[in-house]
């Protein structure tokens, strides 16, 4: 099996990175919307996208929150920071792979309910800078893991509580690793854990804050369960 | 007696009785209409004490599990920590770190199971006069009655560190479904599980990284079922599992690569798996005394 890590073929989620496509991605929103309008009576202005209610609404935001990760890594990968060594490459690829499996699955968990692609905008992060790419992955790590911590406490079904206890754990390793790279002997300090020892559980209201700094897309959230 | 009104009263006080008592909702809603009239209060009974009964017994069997091995690891870190010279300079702040953490979590579950009226597992040979609560040395031999030699060798540490760590990690995702009747407790053990998957993340890259011989180069995740020795195969049987909620995980696609689906072992790496409690038990039964 060959890799193929080319800029060229970014995921179709990766639209961000590219200005022009970005503005005809706004306008077109602009034209939908006003038809919408006419069409809709729904209170939430008709640009947003609906995560669903209950279950649906928490697997979306996961899977929203995997959008941005897929992207982020395919990205750092097309352009990876300075002085990145061989080991950090190919973790990298793994990571990227990793979150790949975990959108993709959550995708098809969904079905029809899945939202639609969403626009990521990651200005926020230089790749080429070491320190800011690490900064961002970690809170985007970290907040996966606190968003399934989180989200099973509002969740009903008890099949989707034990897979993402299986997902939760991987996106744990990553989170060590990745803070990890920044700084040896960091992956769960202080600043994640609590007096117990526990990793953060993150209401679904606060996670979404969180994950909105790195979507273009609007999201109507009023249904997302959250405590 | 009407049986569906008795249900949309606990609803009304417990929104998710029906998840409770099964996924299968509309199902309990018909439920009345097709059970006789005498059996009601026994199918009734049965049903509400598999939702409701069960709390404190099974919770607590399966926080005691997790004490088990946290006892197990905090006393091997501990042991190893202050073993001058084995654990290299530049990781011994993590090891540390680990060791601190894995006794937080003693305190933690020995805190927990005793507010839910259950008795806290103690390692054998813990007594108050020979032991420095929760390090109890007398309780292991981590050695594998002299098949080891994890605290002479660097190298063996650090594998036997990443089999106790993974296999903790798998034994809490087996105990997940028994903690499902106390959702409080639930959230914390995912919590929990999440602290012990950095640990393991953190002594795998240290495998990885450090200049010992770790011939499978492994990552921080569990990729196939892959072990650190060939001995070993027995802590990883299963975790090359690719099938999750009927989603088989090799079929989803991945356009980096020539055929266009996922590669087996990130498919695999993805997912921690669950082992049940007999088969975690008995993977770590060689090193207890």
């Amino acid at each position: 099996m060959k890799k193929n890590n080319t800029p060229a073929q970014v995921d179709e989620t990766e639209i961000a990175g590219n200005p022009s496509r970005r503005r005809f991605f706004q306008l077109a929103g602009g034209i939908a919307g006003a038809g919408m309008l006419v069409a809709s009576c729904r209170r939430t202005p008709p640009s947003t996208t609906y995560v669903g209610a209950g279950d649906i609404g928490l697997l979306n935001y996961l899977y929203i929150l995997k959008q941005v990760t897929v992207a982020m890594y395919t990205q750092a990968i097309a352009t990876p920071y300075y002085s990145i060594t061989l080991s950090e490459t190919e973790l990298q690829i793994d990571l990227r792979d990793q979150e790949l499996v975990h959108r993709e699955f959550l995708k098809k968990l969904l079905g029809r309910d899945a939202v639609k692609e969403i626009t990521t905008n990651l200005s926020l992060i230089t790749f080429a800078d070491k320190k800011s790419f690490l900064t961002h992955a970690s809170i985007l790590e970290d907040l996966s893991v606190g968003a399934m911590n989180g989200a099973i406490q509002v969740m009903s079904s008890t099949d989707y509580m034990l897979t993402l206890s299986k997902i939760c754990s991987v996106d744990a390793r990553h989170a060590g690793y990745i803070r990890e790279v920044w700084k040896h002997n960091t992956f769960a300090d202080g600043t994640i854990l609590d007096a117990n020892g526990l990793d953060k559980a993150i209401a679904p209201s606060l996670g979404f804050a969180t994950l909105e700094n790195y979507i273009e897309t609007k999201f109507d959230i009023s249904k997302l369960p959250t405590f | 007696m009407n049986f569906k009104h008795i249900l949309s009263e606990i609803e009304k006080s417990d929104p998710e009785v029906y998840e409770k008592l099964s996924d299968r909702r509309q199902a309990l809603k018909g439920f009345g209409a097709k059970v006789a009239m005498v059996a009601l209060p026994f199918a009734i009974g049965s049903m509400f004490k598999k939702a409701y009964g069960q709390t404190s017994k099974t919770v607590v069997d399966a926080l005691n599990l997790a004490l088990e091995f946290e006892y197990l690891e905090y006393t091997y870190y501990r042991q190893g920590n202050n073993t001058g010279g084995l654990i290299s300079a530049s990781d011994l702040p993590g090891f540390k770190a680990i060791e601190a953490q894995e006794k937080a979590h003693i305190d933690f579950l020995n805190k927990t199971i005793t507010e839910l009226g259950g008795i806290p597992f103690k390692p054998k040979n813990f007594t108050a006069a020979t032991t420095v609560a929760p390090y109890v040395p007398a309780a292991y031999d981590f050695t594998k009655g002299g098949t080891y030699t994890p605290f002479s060798d660097y190298t063996t540490f650090l594998i036997l560190a990443q089999i106790f760590e993974d296999t903790g990690l798998h034994a809490l995702q087996g105990q997940m479904p028994e903690l499902l009747s106390n959702n409080g407790v639930l959230q914390q053990a995912f919590r929990l599980q999440a602290t012990e998957a950095r640990h393991a993340a953190f002594v795998r890259l240290v495998r990885r990284l450090a200049p010992i011989n770790a011939p499978e180069t492994p990552a921080p995740w569990i990729t196939n079922n892959i072990p650190p020795t060939i001995p070993l195969q027995p802590y990883y049987l299963g975790e090359d599992n690719v099938e999750h909620n009927r989603i088989i995980t090799t079929t989803l696609p991945n356009i980096y690569y020539a055929d266009g689906v996922m590669p087996k072992i990130s498919a695999t790496a993805a997912f921690d798996e669950p082992f049940d409690k007999t088969k975690v038990l008995s993977l770590i039964a060689g090193f207890k005394l």
